[in-house]
Order: C-alpha cells, then sequence, then structure tokens
C-alpha cells in the first residue's frame, strides 16, 4: 500500500480500526502513522470543547423575564400579574391580594432582624422582592368577610399568643386573602373555562399558604 | 422548616424539574436551565465565534424548548431533544445570516483543502499530546465555516453523519468528507500554531 491509497481510506481509519494492510503501511511509514495520531487526537480532544464555556447571567435573566411575560412562569416566586388581561378584576383588587405576603414577610423581616444569624440568602431575597406590593388597597375586604375554614382557625389559634395587634393584622390578611379567593371563584364560576382566572386563584391560593407558613415559621424559631 | 423551603433547598431531578416546569414553576425551569446552560452555549459559541451571538441564541434556543416543554412526553431523552432544538436554532441563524453551512461539495472544489501537506515527517513532528483545550478552540474557531459546523457537529457534539446530513441538509458522504477536511485543517492551524510558539 502506497502513502496516497492510505490517504484515500484514512477518513475510515480515524476513530476506527485499521485493515491489516493499513497497519502495515502504519508500521513502515512514519508520516502516515504520525497523520493518523494527529488527527485520533483532535478527534478525541474535539469532545472537551462541549460545554467548555459558561453564558453570563444576563441570558437566564432575560429568559426569566420572557417565560414570566409569555405566562410560562406562573408559580414559585413572588407574583405574576397579568395586569392587561383582566382590567376590570384587577382595577376592583389592584393589590388588596398581595398585602397578606407583604405583610408576612415584613413580619419575617422583623424576625429576621432580631436573628440576623438565620437570615440566609434566599430569605434576604423573598424579603425584598415584594414590598413594592404595600400598593394602594381597595375597600375590597371591607365589603364583605368570607367565613373562616376550619383550617384558618386552626392556623390562628397557632398564632394565637401574638400580640393582639399582630393578631388582628393576621386576621385581616387572611380575611383579604380569603375574600380575594371567593371573588376568583365566583368568577369562575360564570365562566369555569377562564384560564387567568383560574391562574389568579391558584396565585391566591399560594400566596395564603405562604402566609400561613411563613407566620407559623417564625413562631417555631 | 416548611415544605417550600424544602423543596427550594432539596436539588430537583431532571424528570421532577421537567414535570415541574410544565406547571409554571420557576425554579423548575432554572434547573432545567442550568443543567444544559453549558452544553447549548458552548455549541453556540463554536458555531458563532462571537459571545453576543451566542448569548442570544442560548436564550432562543431555551426560550423554544420551553415553550415547548409541555408536549414533552419523555420518549427520547431531554437532553437529547434540547440539543437539538439548540442545533436547529443556531443553524437557522446562520441561514438567515447568509453564513455557508452547508459544506461545498467535493466535485465543485479543488484539491486544494483536501490533500495532505507532505511535511518533513520525524514522528515527533506530531501533534498528538499536545493538543491542550483552548488552542483547540481557537483553531476550531479558524476553521472555514461550513468545515465548522460539521466538525463541531461530528467530534464536539457527538452526532452521526446521518444525523447531520438531516440537520444541515447535505449527504452523508459529503459530511464525511467535510469532516475528514476539518480535521486535516485543524491539524495544520494547530502545527502552525505550534511552530510559532515554538520560534518565540
Ligand atoms: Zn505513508
Amino acid at each position: 500500500m502506497t502513502c496516497l491509497e492510505f490517504e484515500r481510506d484514512l477518513p475510515e481509519c480515524v476513530e476506527g480500526q485499521p485493515s491489516p494492510e493499513q497497519q502495515a503501511h502504519l508500521n513502515s511509514c512514519p508520516t502516515c502513522s504520525g497523520l493518523l495520531l494527529d488527527l485520533n487526537s483532535i478527534a478525541s480532544q474535539a469532545k472537551m470543547l462541549s460545554a467548555a464555556e459558561e453564558p453570563s447571567a444576563a441570558v437566564w435573566n432575560a429568559i426569566e423575564e420572557r417565560l414570566r411575560s409569555e405566562g410560562l412562569i406562573r408559580r414559585s416566586e413572588p407574583i405574576y400579574l397579568p395586569v392587561e388581561a383582566k382590567p376590570s378584576f384587577m382595577q376592583r383588587w389592584r393589590a388588596a391580594w398581595l398585602v397578606p405576603v407583604a405583610a408576612a414577610l415584613a413580619v419575617v423581616a422583623v424576625v429576621k432582624l432580631y436573628h440576623p444569624t438565620r437570615l440566609n440568602n434566599d430569605d434576604a431575597k423573598q424579603v425584598q422582592q415584594p414590598i413594592a406590593s404595600t400598593a394602594p388597597v381597595k375597600n375590597a375586604s371591607a365589603k364583605r368577610k368570607p367565613a373562616l375554614s376550619h383550617e384558618d382557625q386552626q392556623w390562628l389559634s397557632t398564632v394565637a399568643a401574638r400580640p393582639p395587634a399582630q393578631l388582628a393584622k393576621f386576621r385581616s390578611d387572611l380575611d383579604q386573602a380569603n375574600a380575594f379567593i371567593e371573588d376568583a371563584q365566583e368568577s369562575l364560576q360564570q365562566d369555569p373555562n377562564d384560564v387567568y382566572m383560574q391562574q389568579m386563584l391558584m396565585n391566591a391560593y399560594e400566596q395564603k399558604q405562604m402566609l400561613y407558613e411563613l407566620v407559623v415559621d417564625d413562631s417555631s424559631h | 422548616m416548611t415544605d417550600a423551603r424544602k423543596q427550594q433547598g432539596e436539588k430537583l431531578t431532571e424528570a421532577e424539574a421537567i414535570e415541574r416546569a410544565k406547571q409554571g414553576d420557576a425554579a423548575a425551569f432554572k434547573v432545567l436551565y442550568d443543567l444544559h446552560k453549558r452544553r447549548v452555549y458552548s455549541l453556540c459559541l463554536r458555531m458563532t465565534q462571537n459571545t453576543a451571538s451566542a448569548e442570544d441564541l442560548t436564550q432562543e434556543a431555551f426560550l423554544q424548548l420551553f415553550r415547548k416543554i409541555g408536549t414533552f412526553r419523555g420518549e427520547s431523552a431531554f437532553s437529547t431533544w434540547l440539543h437539538r432544538m439548540s442545533v436547529n436554532v443556531v443553524l437557522m441563524q446562520l441561514r438567515k445570516k447568509n453564513l455557508p453551512i452547508v459544506p461545498i461539495d467535493d466535485t465543485l472544489e479543488g484539491d486544494e483543502e483536501g490533500t495532505i501537506k507532505k511535511e518533513p515527517g520525524a514522528p515527533d513532528e506530531r501533534l498528538a499530546g499536545s493538543i491542550d483545550r483552548l488552542r483547540l478552540q481557537r483553531a476550531v474557531d479558524e476553521l472555514p465555516p461550513g468545515y465548522r459546523t460539521i466538525f463541531v457537529l461530528h467530534d464536539v457534539e457527538g452526532y452521526e453523519h446521518n444525523e447531520i446530513a438531516e440537520m444541515v441538509g447535505c449527504s452523508i458522504g459529503n459530511s464525511k468528507s467535510q469532516l475528514h477536511k476539518a480535521r486535516l485543517k485543524l491539524r495544520e492551524l494547530l502545527r502552525v500554531d505550534r511552530a510559532e510558539k515554538a520560534r518565540k
């Protein structure tokens, strides 16, 4: 086998097994064996280039923003409000249903001030994010007070030892959350297929859950 | 500790993250992004040689994926699914910018690139063992675009020639021959690089 013949079949030889004829040529020809070694080495080293670099943090931030604006992110982060979707409902409520959470977070913030060592990064973020939500509140909760569920009553009893002013605040937060939920449920009765309202309701349940957890969590410290 | 906090603290598996992302869970999207960002970004960077373009393409690839995550049924591996999508996003962008991604067919081309330059070939002239990642990366970035696409898809990303032919829109034979030429060209670039270093 000549070098030219070897080169013709070389592509199949890289990262593969040389035929007996090719092997015989390789044994006798340092040029071709050097070439094959180099090409094998390039092919195997190339795998190091996969996942070699990392995008900047701006990429995730942009992705997250888009996911939110497109409504793909719906949970586990403060609050996503597609305000333009249902103006009437949102006008009626403004930020009222955010208040329980903001209030609960304020309580957490106070507790953390007294126990600074417990403040980890996640908590810090939670405390900071929804502060803007202490926006003007309509008298939505004043129009009616939904009955407290068994769960609500249990929760209130776990925090019963709190100072009266705090307790009153919890109670009013809870009433507001319940009123919001009731309102969303009413809307859904009229139009069960209203995806936006389904989402609002889900959010409201989650926010209420958060209120429960944040306050109870504090009392266990 | 509350459930919510427990969930945040625990590491999600990929399958769990996919299910939770389908429910719109922000943290789950982030988990999936973190698992795959390096591979997707590196692919985009190798194909474009430009960090700004690579970041744009990475963003686009993940957005396309996340928009379709509801349709992911788990028949194929998630990473395969994601990666094919990234490749498509990159290729589409390259096409838009009129960059050559389909290698020029052998028959239309002279022998210049394909033949092996006969150098005084003592065995110690070999590159083997002296290729580090950064040198190889630089050399890949210097490859002509058509070669680079095939080389990145095959040798870096591990796609088979039949898959590449389908993605890129060329024949399997074309993919094979372009890959070989790309490797030869890389060897040449790396040798020049080494010779220059040696002179300094
Ligand atoms: Zn030879």
